[in-house]
């Protein structure tokens, strides 16, 4: 028997050229073993459904006659196996390499050239307050609810003047996830995200904000982050 | 960068700027003085993308020997990271929206005594019970106080 091939996967269309030029040298067989052959049932008959026999399906698909790729046009043998054997692909890519190696890097020279950023850019809290200087957080504990990391821990007590106010407002930032939950559920926009990602410590203690760090962020930033409020408000 | 850039830029900068910039920066850049914040940082800009690859064209001169990230004010920072298309000191909705309680900025202080440190913005919950010890009056015919 010399048709081991077309049993397993029977040719539907004739092989080009082409196609075997785009396959590489280790690919082929596998890509032959991968691919079912179409053994199963071709139509559906009324009654039990039975299981096919397959003496009679295995070579009901296959085509009687073989057939072979015409290699008569296309390139020659001695072409694709030149390619194959001398790594062309390989010496076309480090060719590429060796262009941008001769051009300006891409590199950008941090911290004195930065990359572009949103204006909705998540970074450090920060608590805001109204043009006056008045908080503006009224403790209503949303944020403390949306917070998917759980990591605001609020508590709220009445002010002298009778308005509720937080007593303490603290981020945990080893926990936060930065996903701007916080920030979005806040109906008075108290708790903003700055675009400021430049705050790392050198203590874990550190990145545990309370409610004078945040004030202290939000009243450094204020104007960036009223700006970016400003540019971003048809889409609040 | 090409060489003919480099005569180029340091024909317009002069050779003391020349040298700071390949001392800093590293790159024999020149561009427009676009300003100064108020810690001496220089921030230059310069949009020709013959001269400058676009995405490099904003940069900053740090007044500080030790430089870092950090020092750049936020005004200057949202024009240095390409928020804000005018810098802060021609943009009218940054000048509108500068609060006259504007907290000085100070940069990252880590590692130093400046960092924060972080403390209970509330009073104590428990409290640890401390026992008021009534004075002892009379009964002289207790325990020997020798015993």
């Amino acid at each position: 028997m010399v048709r081991p091939l077309s049993l397993l996967r029977p040719l539907t269309t004739p092989l080009t050229a082409p196609t075997l030029a785009r396959r590489s040298i280790h690919l082929t067989p596998r890509l032959l073993l991968a691919t079912p052959a179409s053994t199963g049932p071709q139509t559906i008959k009324s009654g039990p459904t039975k299981t096919p026999n397959p003496k009679e399906t295995t070579t009901a698909t296959a085509q009687s006659e073989e057939q072979w790729p015409d290699y008569s046009k296309g390139p020659s043998a001695l072409d694709k196996a030149s390619q194959v054997l001398f790594f062309t692909e390989i010496v076309r890519g480090m060719w590429i390499v060796l262009e941008q190696f001769f051009r300006p890097p891409y590199t950008i020279m941090y911290p004195f050239e930065k990359g572009p950023l949103s204006a909705r850019f998540r970074g450090e809290h920060a608590l805001r307050r109204y043009p006056n200087g008045e908080e503006r957080c009224i403790a209503c504990k949303l944020c403390e609810a949306i917070c998917p990391a759980q990591a605001i821990t609020i508590e709220s007590e009445a002010r002298e003047d009778g308005s509720r106010r937080t007593t303490r407002y603290d981020i945990d930032m080893t926990k936060c996830i930065y996903c701007g939950f916080c920030q979005e559920a806040c109906p008075v926009d108290a708790i903003v995200e700055t675009q400021n990602a430049e705050y790392s410590t050198e203590t874990r203690e550190e990145l545990l904000y309370n409610k004078e760090k945040l004030l202290s962020n939000g009243d450094k930033a204020e104007a960036e982050i009223a700006a970016n409020l400003q540019s971003e408000h048809f889409y609040r | 960068m090409s060489l003919a850039r480099t005569i180029k830029n340091i024909r317009q900068a002069g050779f003391k700027e020349w040298f700071r910039s390949m001392t800093y920066i590293g790159d024999a850049k020149f561009g427009r003085h676009v300003g100064t914040d108020q810690f001496g940082n220089r921030y230059f800009e310069n949009l020709n993308p013959n001269e400058e690859i676009p995405g490099r064209h904003r940069w900053i001169d740090f007044s500080q020997d030790d430089f870092n990230a950090s020092q750049v004010p936020p005004e200057w920072h949202s024009w240095l990271s390409h928020i804000r298309h005018l810098p802060p000191s021609e943009d009218p909705i940054v000048k509108q929206w500068t609060p006259t309680w504007k907290a000085p900025f100070v940069e990252n202080m880590t590692g130093t005594r400046g960092a924060y440190k972080p403390y209970s913005t509330t009073a104590p919950k428990v409290r640890a019970w401390e026992p008021v010890v009534k004075p002892r009056v009379g009964s002289g015919s207790g325990a020997s106080p020798s015993a």
